[in-house]
């Protein structure tokens, strides 16, 4: 079984890296030639700790908590760790250190360096050195005997040594490198390695093969090659059971051998081929960490597992050394019994039992099983290691694992583990521990922390220096958080044991001359995190408490969170805050969000619900868009953003990982804009956060909603229509919490939702997906509806546009219910070109002496005035027929949107109204109650002033072919239904009355007959015209039923007949005006 | 042409600059420029980049080839090879110098990157001078002039030229003279 190559990550610059774990082996150390020591704690760290040790560094070396260093300015360094605090110097050479090495316990370093000497120095005293001459050229390697008897060292004049450490003599030495000038010209590193335990084995990489050679007789005692290894062998390391030894070359191949056997069992190339200059084990084995030539660093796990036909012979041996280690007292005799036979196990897991018995602790054993004898035979010793011995008879060859080492203990599941708490942040910040660092990046501008020897200081700059102009000030609280709006600068700091936690505010584009505040929080309460709003701040305090202050400084309202804060973001009067809810486990954190608005009406809107974060992720940016959607990000590069029209849930629209080109590249974000739709983040290569210098740049990346399939052509609309309408959320909030909004946006994203709507219509047409028509059909406009009938019925998809005609007069009905309802509730209207605002509009008209109307008085403006033209040509109307057509349109409108036709009245409305109705009816007026209307009547006039044409054109046909339409609508009194206009009393009298007409003037064309009977009509008296009228209403409202199952038959045959003359000419208006609806919508 | 008639061409290369200020798309004659966005990048030409950076309106972004790295590779091919390489932008020389001049602060390693600049400036003229030293010598008819940019065609247009109807009439002068004899032979 191969062990698995951890994919590679960046971790220093380019050149010579080297890497060792720590004694835990929790930590991997690597330094590189950028002069960092870095420590990470895994090799998915993605915010390793930075310890700057020189201009370049060498070699690292780490043991008991003390991290030594050759560095460039030939010294060997002495550093704390995990803190990377310096602790002194160990020693100095005339030129740089190559190699340094701890011995077994710690206490001694030995380094050789380019001078062409080895020096061993006593760790903690460094003025007890011991100096080794004899190589003729820079050392290549050091290396400690286990036994702290031997060193080894390696030169570039081609030889390696070893030396007695006590007398300082040369024991002996092999010339069995490649001679070189210098370390950069040798052609390997040539890091020798002595083999844990005893030491019985020095590994000495020769050319492409491994030399062991033995202890004190110093005989090569065999020699490891693989046909695998192409070129020289650099490093070596020995597995901590010293059972195994891994070397790796200059071509990048890693090869681990089984040192008794000679055979070679894991074969790894290095993904890029780069070569492997730093090579280390896991203090427990089972993997190896490498870095290259390039700065990248990698890992191979489950090494040690690899070869299960081993798995015996190796354990015993393992055991053994490990029994070297841990029991020295018992100078290995122990070992030996233990791998003879089981005996020597009863021994030991009886001594373990002993144990057991003084202090009731078990010794953390491999096995459940055997604790369970323990458990079970407490009192007999005896008789408990004749069971385990019978056990272990039954088990041939399988030895106990032994009870004192727990190295080997095998890996068990623990159970489900705690996530450690993340800790709170400010949104846009980079690290605390960086000595540059950005406290803030937002939209309105970076906040920059320097903290080094020279300067603690900290500037403010805006993007826009019109806000204010930059700002530098000097740090000397500590402030580690910021935040900044438009308004102000917010900083704080932690308190420490005299001072307390301080928040302090500068409230620049205040008329103040005094502009700025500082505050103390009370004693042993620290800030967490901070954010700014409009005209107030808000911290969150290690209290449990946020507390809100306004801008110039006053205590208002404070309340309990019910976990730790990690972050907080404002916007407006909103406030968002994420707080830990509980613990979570196995790398997942259970965050909680609050959102909060203050201003006019108080309330909370999020009441603590969890945040959805990526699996095994954490909270990386939180805040708000610029339009004041709250958004996050979490570790995956997850974007989320608030979606208020789905009981604020939360929807991912960005992948920013999608878009990284390495695996340890990631996005930073900075800002999310919903108009234009912008996720503006800074690119950094190889780790989570930019550096302050060079300044970083920031990119804009699209969003994208994970929608199915979005190569296809469909998944790309669907994705599209739903990213736009996510994305025109905020245009409701705001309106509703009493913001202007821009029209304009709005208008344009419904037009886009719209055209998409029909896209997809087209193309599920296409595919003959009827139901995803009717489907889509719901969601479009009306107006869109009846282009879709027509789409439909272009295609002969009759049966479809039959459907889609019944949901356009749904839709009508539905529509018109909603405009009565507004209509009822507003008794000025905000827009004359609403639709449902015929009677101020009439009586504009009127005002105009435009006044005259037809029986099509339920038409919007536009259609209105068209279709009013020709009548006017016709003839007058009195007054009275006014009183109909200015009744309330509910009742009229309603049963006319029985046609397909028809239904495209009132179509046109819809932008129109949406305008407005969708965004809060409630509010627009009453803050701008009359503006509109002077706009409308201009329209109105204009319009009138254009239709003259067009009404004349419709005219034209109509009185060309007078013949062929007496012959139809005398004949037809049910084509009047088919008109489907509620009737007027006119109307009615008209189709009572026709006949007589007729016969009275048969040579009468259309025209002229309702010319003819106009002036009849009027002639009756007041009451029989309100009687007819009254007729009217009544009959429009009885007759709607009827109406509606009769449209179907027509209907179809209607839009058959859709581009042909229609009987009547009202019909003929209707139709242009239809068409010109279409257009109309373009337009809005 | 006058080197600043050629500098005022390469004022119309495009540069991108993250203004601090905010405004809406502007329409000019030679295309639609912005909208600008205080702290986000956006592409202008080069005349309005540094009027702007003169003015504190903006820090300019330096193109991507000016950076040591890249300038150095540039300056070893260019010395390694006979023939002219192309170049990073046709207009390298007056770029450098427009931005280095008016943003510098905002270009790092502006030292450098104006000695390599300059260094692959010499190299490629004085490789210009040697081509057309052999050009004349060897009485070519015609010369290609690959990878050369305005600038570099500049610097020899007019003595080159100049040089050329110098030689030709002192040419036609000997041929003439040469020739007219014959004719009195005859």
């Amino acid at each position: 079984m191969p062990a698995e190559r951890k994919a590679l990550r960046y971790g220093h610059s380019e050149g010579h890296t080297d890497v060792c774990f720590d004694d835990t082996g929790r930590y991997i150390v690597t330094c590189g030639s950028d002069g960092d020591v870095r420590i990470w704690e895994g090799l998915d760290d993605d915010d390793p700790k930075s310890i700057n040790v020189g201009e370049r560094a060498y070699s690292v070396a780490l043991k008991n908590g003390k991290l030594v260093t050759a560095v460039s300015n030939n010294t060997v360094q002495l550093h704390t760790f995990p803190e990377g605090d310096p602790d002194g110097i160990l020693t100095r050479f005339t030129t740089n250190a190559n190699h340094v090495t701890f011995n077994g316990d710690g206490s001694r370093v030995a380094a050789g360096s380019s001078d062409f000497m080895v020096k061993i120095v006593e760790v903690s005293d460094s003025s007890q050195q011991k100096t080794l001459r004899g190589h003729q050229a820079p050392i290549l390697s050091v290396a400690f005997d286990p036994k702290d008897e031997f060193l080894g060292s390696s030169s570039c004049d081609g030889s390696v040594a070893v030396w007695k450490i006590d007398d300082q003599v040369q024991v002996v030495s092999w010339n069995v490198l490649q001679k070189s000038s210098d370390v950069s010209n040798a052609k390997s590193l040539c890091r020798l390695a002595w083999q844990p335990g005893f030491g019985k084995l020095l590994a000495v990489p020769a050319d492409k093969s491994v030399q062991l050679y033995e202890r004190n007789s110093w005989n090569n005692v065999s020699r490891l090659s693989d046909d695998f290894i192409a070129q020289p062998v650099n490093v070596v390391a020995w597995s901590p059971c010293g059972k195994f030894l891994a070397a790796a070359t200059i071509g990048g191949f890693i090869v681990v051998w089984d040192v008794d056997t000679k055979q070679c069992i894991e074969r790894q190339k290095h993904e890029k081929g780069y070569t492997v200059c730093g090579l280390s084990w896991h203090p427990s084995g089972g993997q190896i960490v490498y870095t290259d030539t390039e700065g990248c660093l990698g890992l191979l796990d489950g090494v040690a597992a690899s070869s299960p036909q081993h798995g015996s012979k190796n354990n015993e041996v393992a055991m053994g050394n490990y029994d070297d280690l841990f029991d020295e007292d018992d100078d290995g005799h122990l070992a030996e019994d233990l791998s003879e036979n089981g005996l020597a196990a009863n021994t030991v897991t009886g001594g373990g039992n002993e144990d057991d018995e003084d202090d009731d602790l078990m010794p953390s054993t491999g096995r459940p099983r055997n604790r369970g004898a323990f458990l079970d035979d407490d009192d007999d010793t005896s008789v408990d290691a004749g069971s385990v011995k019978y056990e272990n008879d039954g088990r041939v060859g399988t030895p106990l694992p032994s009870v004192p080492c727990p190295a080997v203990s095998q890996p068990r599941y623990e159970g489900p583990m705690p996530t450690p708490p993340q800790k709170p942040f400010q949104p846009g910040s980079t690290p605390v521990h960086l000595m540059h660092r950005f406290l803030v990046w937002n939209s309105v501008g970076i906040v920059r922390g320097y903290n080094d020897e020279q300067d603690n200081a900290v500037d403010v700059e805006f993007h826009d220096t019109s806000v204010h102009h930059a700002m530098h000030l000097t740090n000397t609280l500590g402030h580690t958080m910021a935040d900044m709006s438009q308004e102000a600068v917010l900083l704080a700091c932690e308190g420490t044991d005299e001072l307390a936690s301080k928040i302090q505010c500068l409230h620049f584009s205040s008329w103040d001359t005094n502009k700025e505040w500082m505050v103390d929080l009370p004693k042993e309460e620290n800030a967490k995190a901070l954010c700014l709003g409009q005209g107030w701040a808000a911290v969150a305090t290690s209290a449990l408490l946020v507390r809100i202050f306004s801008i110039g400084g006053l205590q208002r309202e404070i309340f309990s969170l019910p976990g730790p804060a990690v972050c907080m973001a404002g916007h407006g009067q909103q406030l968002l805050i994420a707080y830990h809810r509980g613990t979570g486990f196995d790398g997942e954190q259970a965050l909680g969000v609050q959102l909060l608005q203050f201003g006019q009406k108080k309330r909370q809107v999020i009441h603590g619900e969890p945040l959805p974060l990526s699996q095994k992720s954490y909270l990386s940016w939180m805040g708000f868009s610029a339009e004041g959607t709250p958004c996050f990000v979490d570790s995956e590069g997850t974007v989320r953003m608030l979606n208020r029209s789905l009981g604020n849930t939360w929807t991912p629209v960005c992948s920013t990982r999608e878009s990284c080109k390495g695996t340890s590249d990631h996005y930073w974000v900075v800002g999310v804009h919903e108009n234009p739709q912008q996720l503006r983040c800074i690119p950094c290569k190889g780790s989570r956060f930019p550096p302050t210098l060079p300044r970083p740049a920031v990119a804009i990346l699209p969003f994208k909603l994970p929608f199915c399939q979005t190569a296809t052509e469909k998944g790309h609309m669907e994705e599209q229509y739903w990213r736009s309408l996510l994305f025109q959320n905020h245009l409701d909030f705001l309106s509703s919490s009493g913001y202007e909004i821009d029209e304009e946006a709005r208008s344009k994203g419904q037009k886009e939702q719209q055209e998409l709507l029909m896209k997809m219509f087209a193309l599920s047409c296409k595919l003959e997906r009827e139901l995803r028509c009717m489907e889509l059909a719901e969601l479009m406009t009306h107006s869109v509806v009846t282009l879709a009938i027509r789409y439909a019925t272009r295609s002969h998809r009759m049966a479809l546009a039959q459907r889609l005609g019944e949901l356009a007069l749904e839709k009508a009905t539905a529509q018109h219910e909603e405009d009565h309802e507004d209509d009822e509730e507003q008794s000025e209207l905000p827009k004359s070109h609403q639709p449902n605002c015929q009677q101020t509009q009439k009586e504009e008209l009127e005002d105009e002496d435009l006044g005259e109307q037809d029986d099509r008085e339920g038409m919007d403006s536009r259609e209105g005035t068209e279709g009013r033209k020709p009548c006017e040509c016709l003839s007058s109307f009195g007054k009275e027929q006014h009183v109909s057509a200015s009744n309330p349109s509910g009742l009229s409108a309603q049963p006319r949107a029985t046609n397909v036709l028809d239904s495209m009245t009132p179509s046109s409305r819809k932008p129109l109204s949406l305008g407005i109705s969708g965004g809060k009816q409630s509010k627009e007026p009453a803050l701008k109650p009359l503006v509109p209307r002077p706009k409308s009547k201009t329209q109105v006039t204009l319009l009138q002033m254009n239709c003259p044409k067009i009404a004349r054109k419709n005219l034209e046909p109509a009185t060309e072919e007078p013949a062929q339409k007496d012959t139809i609508s005398p004949a037809s009194p049910p084509a009047s239904t088919e008109n489907l206009k509620p009737k007027t009393g006119f109307q009615l009298w008209l189709e009572e009355n026709r006949k007589r007409i007729l016969a009275d003037k048969p040579d009468l064309d259309e025209t002229d007959i309702i010319k003819e009977a106009m002036s009849l009509f009027r002639a009756l008296s007041a009451e029989d015209r309100l009687s007819w009228t009254e007729r009217a209403k009544g009959q429009s409202g009885g007759t709607a039923d009827l109406k509606k199952r009769k449209r179907r038959e027509e209907n179809v045959e209607e839009k058959r007949n859709e581009l042909q003359e229609n009987s009547t000419k009202k019909t003929k208006t209707v139709d242009t005006s239809a068409r010109l609806s279409a257009f109309a919508f373009n337009k809005t | 042409m006058d080197p600043s008639e050629v500098e005022f061409v390469a004022e119309k290369e495009m540069v991108t600059i993250i203004p601090n200020f905010s405004l809406d798309k502007i329409y000019l004659i030679g295309g639609d420029l912005g909208p600008f966005n205080p702290g986000l990048p956006v592409n202008v030409p080069v005349w309005l980049a540094l009027n702007l950076k003169q003015r504190q309106k903006c820090r300019i972004v330096p193109p991507e080839w000016m950076d040591v790295e890249k300038l150095e590779e540039i300056r070893e091919q260019e010395r390694k090879e006979d023939m002219f390489t192309p170049m990073p932008s046709s207009h390298y020389m007056e770029l450098t110098k427009l931005l280095l001049n008016h943003a510098s602060d905002n270009i790092p390693r502006a030292d450098e990157i104006r000695t390599l600049v300059k260094d692959i400036w010499d190299t490629r003229v004085a490789k210009l001078r040697l081509s057309a030293d052999s050009f004349i010598s060897q009485q070519e008819a015609h010369a290609k002039l690959d990878n050369l940019t305005l600038m570099e065609i500049n610097t020899s247009r007019m003595f080159l030229l100049d040089s050329l109807d110098c030689m030709y009439k002192l040419r036609t002068n000997l041929l003439s003279r040469g020739g007219a004899p014959k004719g009195h032979d005859y």
